[in-house]
């Protein structure tokens, strides 16, 4: 394994920021955490950088199974982006990249000419080479974004660690930044580990995702197996748009209303009170019951300017309202109308048993 | 910038109109009176005046000990506000109040005051005393009051610098293996080069400018301890006005050009990081 975090613990005051976490992230991977503002995801990344200390006990940071849970920062060999840039706003983008490599002791620092090289090569990976003279309030927020990269890859660190890298970008830049990422990460396959609460973000661009809740790692796994097989019904709302129908469990089958639907199991004991997760591009909408099992149900309004049409329907059984997509096609095929009587069949539904929250 | 240029800022040219007439009633036309008083000396009376060997004396304390002064409260001045700023400790409000005090106090008193601390039967120049390190009545004690006086400037234009410093840019600098020294001399001090300069500027200008509490602490002993300042208010007190002058013209020039030499300084270092 090549970062591995134990038993870390950290509390300010009466907020327990980090309770007991354990994760290990492989050599070469690239793993997001994701997780809502206060789920602790930077403190743990600080922590393994050494920015931040875990509490006194169990608590243990391995780098390549080397124990650096009391190194500082400085001999941790770790790379940090963070969410702001932290650039040396008085250094030109080649001497920030040069940094790391000029305060190094006499012995180990590598003569000018080496130096110069090294970032020449660095300003072409993150293709900024005719910037190299600029100052860091010169460049836009993607560039400078990709100076601090550079920064923490001049010194070949060991692990890399990215702090909300894109959190500060606008949405188009974070796009393209984040795809450069990806294929940054599969040219120098370096083992990555990085902070975000964009799950869009995170699926896209990590090998794995471990999503943070109150401290505590609630699932990790890959995007796919993530996307489809939350552990909780908290997975489940965070990662997208979900529909909560509440049911009963009944031979297999949760029953909604008077209608059955298949359904696959969730966390949770064997009560027959249960929650139906299902994803809004998950739900057939059809104009006539057919022979399957469908629920009855009014269009309440529907738009579809975008790249899917977004419908609001209101089940005729007591009215609770839940949301469609469509693809464009599919929507024209059937050119619904407000206040028109629909059917609808679920499909991928997860069941959780009702105690759980969201 | 063109006088012509169109700025979304109005009332360009009415506030440099009262900024120049401000600063002509305040500062330029008054000093150039010193310009005028002292040209009906002859260049020989002038020179004669400005060379003696009492006034050369002076200047090298003057001079001498605003420079070694305001140096002294660089450091400590940066100090000082290092402690303010990374601090909490308890009383920290007082300590912070406490610095401005040399700003608001006459300095008469504060002259009075040190001279009846650092006196040989003072609080503390009893205790120099006997070490062989006389305070009062020395070119230390002149030292020493512009010292006191000069304290705030340097406090007061690197704080807000450091407060405002973002606590990542050491923690980049450590996470790219830079120790303690290294992220201290290497990104903190160029972000803090400017305001030192400023407040370096401010605090030498002060103590050349000071009279009030040095002539206390001083004992004003002809070539020994004798400030400008105070050989400018002798010769006036002979009704030398010609001579006055002479002097203050000597001290405008040169704390004029230092000031400028400073500011040059300043331009040079914030250049390059400035944005285009």
């Amino acid at each position: 394994m090549s970062i591995e975090v134990r038993h870390i613990t950290r509390q300010f005051g009466k907020f327990k920021a980090l309770d007991d976490v354990t994760l290990k992230v492989e050599s070469g991977e690239l793993v997001a955490l994701l997780g809502p503002s206060g789920s602790g995801k930077t403190t743990l990344l600080r922590i393994i950088a050494g920015l931040e200390f875990p509490d006194p006990g169990p608590a243990q940071v391995l780098f390549y199974g080397d124990d650096v849970t009391h190194l500082p920062a400085s001999q941790r060999k770790a790379g940090f982006a963070f969410q702001h840039y932290a650039l040396f706003r008085h250094l030109s983008v080649f001497e920030n990249i040069a940094f790391g490599l000029r305060v190094r002791p006499r012995a180990t620092r590598p003569p000018e000419r080496d130096i110069l090289q090294r970032v020449e090569t660095l300003l072409k990976l993150v293709q900024l080479e005719p910037l190299a003279q600029r100052y860091p309030a010169q460049l836009s927020g993607g560039q400078r974004q990709r100076v601090a990269l550079a920064r923490a890859l001049a010194v070949e660190p060991k692990v890399l660690l990215l702090d909300e890298p894109f959190g500060a970008l606008d949405a188009k830049v974070r796009k393209d930044l984040r795809r450069w990422l990806r294929r940054l990460h599969d040219e120098i396959h370096i083992t990555t580990l990085f902070v975000t609460h964009d799950q869009e973000e995170a699926l896209e661009v990590a090998d794995r995702v471990a999503i943070m809740r109150d401290g505590r790692i609630e699932q990790i796994g890959t995007p796919d197996d993530i996307y489809d097989r939350p552990a909780s019904p908290f997975i489940y709302d965070f990662l997208g748009n979900v529909n909560l129908f509440h049911g009963r469990i009944h031979e297999g089958r949760v029953l909604i209303g008077d209608t059955a639907f298949e359904a696959a199991r969730g966390a949770g004991g064997p009560q027959s009170q249960a929650v139906a997760f299902v994803r809004p591009h998950d739900i057939r909408v059809t104009r006539e019951a057919s022979g399957r099992s469908t629920l009855a149900a009014r269009l309440v309004r529907c738009h579809a300017a975008g790249p899917v049409a977004q419908l609001e329907l209101e089940r005729l059984d007591g009215g609770a309202a839940f949301a469609v997509q469509l693809s464009r096609d599919q929507f024209r095929q059937l050119q619904p109308q407000p206040g028109e009587q629909l059917f609808v069949e679920l499909q991928n539904v997860r069941v959780f048993s009702d105690d759980y929250s969201i | 910038m063109p006088f012509r240029q169109r700025n979304v800022l109005p009332g360009f040219r009415l506030t440099l109109g009262f900024t120049l007439l401000y600063l002509s009633l305040l500062v330029l036309i008054p000093l150039a009176g010193v310009f005028v008083k002292t040209s009906t000396l002859t260049w020989d009376q002038f020179w004669g005046t400005v060379t003696a060997p009492r006034v050369l004396a002076s200047y090298r304390l003057s001079f001498g000990a605003a420079l070694l002064a305001a140096t002294v409260n660089l450091f400590f001045g940066l100090l000082v506000a290092w402690v303010l700023v990374r601090y909490q400790f308890w009383g920290k409000r007082l300590v912070d109040a406490l610095v401005d005090l040399p700003f608001a106090l006459p300095t008469a008193v504060a002259g009075i005051a040190l001279t009846a601390v650092y006196s040989k039967n003072g609080w503390i120049g009893a205790w120099l005393a006997p070490l062989g390190i006389n305070v009062a009545f020395t070119p230390l004690g002149v030292f020493v009051a512009l010292t006191f006086i000069g304290l705030p400037f340097v406090v007061r234009t690197v704080q807000p610098v450091l407060e405002d410093l973002d606590a990542e840019l050491e923690e980049a600098a450590a996470s790219l293996g830079a120790n303690r020294w290294q992220t201290f001399r290497r990104v903190l001090l160029p972000i803090l080069f400017p305001s030192l300069l400023t407040g370096f500027a401010l605090a030498f200008a002060r103590a050349l400018g000071e009279y009030g509490s040095v002539v206390f602490i001083s004992g004003n002993m002809p070539m020994k301890t004798e400030i400008t300042p105070l050989l400018i208010i002798t010769k006036l007190e002979q009704y030398d006005y010609a001579g006055a002058t002479a002097l203050a013209v000597v001290m405008l020039v040169v704390s004029f050009v230092m000031l400028l030499t400073i500011n040059l300084l300043q331009w040079w270092g914030s250049r390059s990081h400035a944005p285009a």
